[in-house]
């Protein structure tokens, strides 16, 4: 009896330090991808929809699906460096495209 | 011989300079030709008119549609708050005259090293006059700015861009690089759009050439319902290649429509208009 309630209890601390390590987790990337998206627009080169993703990642931790959650901002952060890449890729490119 | 050498050496460098250093009109030159090249039918002082100026079809509607413009409602509105006094009794006509200015603006302001529009103009007028100011991009602030417009019909579009400061250049410049850059999820820039693509079909709309773009705002978009202005439709080009928009009036517009006007020097104002 005592020793099947230790091991419970046990088991529920290790089960509640995983979801704080992983939410921890989800915060450090959530932050990361949001400070890429604002060097984008630093640039002037944010896209459409990274804000949107981190807003979508953002209520599914809320709501436990931390999977998701990883996913959106993996793709918010992709777009973003994606974003940079492209701004310093035109700084040359655009003077080809004039009419002249 | 001798001589033909040094002849060409001078003629290279001369292209080479130009080249280099091609100016506002140089641009502007090349723009036109690019256009009324590419469209041989359209005469050029009917660019001002967007797809309508290339697409016969769509034209004939238009011309319906004028007959009864669905913009007049907004030029009424806005000719009763151009005759209502502000609270201390003053009003636009002190700041504008009888409205018919549209031909002064965009403009480079040397002393405030800024582009001064028409509709940052109006916002400023109200507020030397203790009113708030109104929200850019539609309503009442639209409304407005049609009946200066519509006022101001027939003006020459004549951006002067004073070659005496620096800075005026540059202002002009980073609004023609933001012009000739692909951005967004799509990877588009205006001139893939408005340039080559003109005259192609994207889904239902037919792509309209870049010169004349800025003749005829704001206008009544029946995607809309309402009335926007310029800067709005920048807003939506931006967006339709998943590329975040820029605020109404932020530097970077006023930068864009600088550059985009001074493209059509020569053209007719003919606001407020109606597109699809
Ligand atoms: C993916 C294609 C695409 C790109 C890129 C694009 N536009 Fe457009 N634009 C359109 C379409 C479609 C319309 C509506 C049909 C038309 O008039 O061409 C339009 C309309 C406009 C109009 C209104 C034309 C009129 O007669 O009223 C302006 C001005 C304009 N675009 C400016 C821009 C600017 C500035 C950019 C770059 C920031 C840009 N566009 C980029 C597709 C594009």
């Amino acid at each position: 009896m005592m020793k099947k309630t230790i091991l419970l209890s046990v088991l529920a601390l290790v089960l509640s330090f995983s979801q704080v390590s992983a939410n921890a987790e989800f915060e450090a990337a959530w932050k990361a991808a949001d400070e890429k998206r604002m060097e984008a627009a630093a640039v002037g080169y944010e896209w459409r929809d990274t804000k949107k993703f981190l807003k979508q990642a953002k209520e599914a931790a809320e709501q436990g699906d931390l999977d998701k959650a990883m996913k959106l901002v993996a793709k918010a952060h992709e777009q973003s460096e994606d974003a940079i890449t492209q701004q310093a890729r035109e700084v040359h490119l655009w003077s080809s495209r004039v009419i002249r | 011989m001798k001589k033909h050498v040094a002849a060409l050496m001078v003629l290279f460098a001369a292209a080479s300079w130009s080249m280099l250093f091609a100016g506002p009109e140089d641009d502007r030159m090349a723009f036109e030709k690019y256009f009324t090249s590419k469209f041989p039918e359209t005469p050029k002082h009917d660019f001002i008119n967007g797809i309508y100026s290339i697409d016969p079809p769509s034209r004939e509607q238009w011309l319906e549609i004028e007959e009864f413009p669905p913009y007049e409602l907004s030029i009424d509105a806005g000719r009763s708050a151009w005759e209502k006094p502000f609270a201390n009794g003053k009003g636009y006509a002190d700041c504008f005259g009888d409205g018919a200015v549209r031909g002064q603006y965009p403009y480079w302001d040397s002393g405030r090293k800024e582009i001064i529009t028409m509709e940052l103009a109006i916002n400023e007028c109200r507020e030397a006059n203790g009113e708030e100011p109104l929200k850019y991009g539609k309503g009442k602030l639209a409304d407005i700015s049609a009946y200066m417009s519509f006022m101001s019909r027939g003006q020459k579009i004549n951006v002067i861009i004073p070659e005496d400061d620096p800075d005026a250049l540059a202002a002009y410049e980073r609004g023609k690089q933001f012009y000739y850059s692909k951005r967004g999820q799509l990877n588009f820039a205006c001139i893939d759009c408005h340039g080559s693509g003109s005259g192609n079909l994207v889904r239902a709309d037919r792509l309209s050439p870049a010169l004349g773009h800025v003749s005829h705002w704001p206008v009544y978009r029946s995607k809309w319902g309402n009335m926007g202005t310029l800067h709005r439709r920048f807003g939506g080009c931006n967006r339709q290649v998943r590329a975040a928009s820029f605020k109404p009036q932020s530097p970077q517009y006023r930068e864009l429509e600088l550059f985009l006007t001074y493209m059509s020097n020569g053209l007719e104002y003919n606001g407020p208009g109606a597109r699809k």
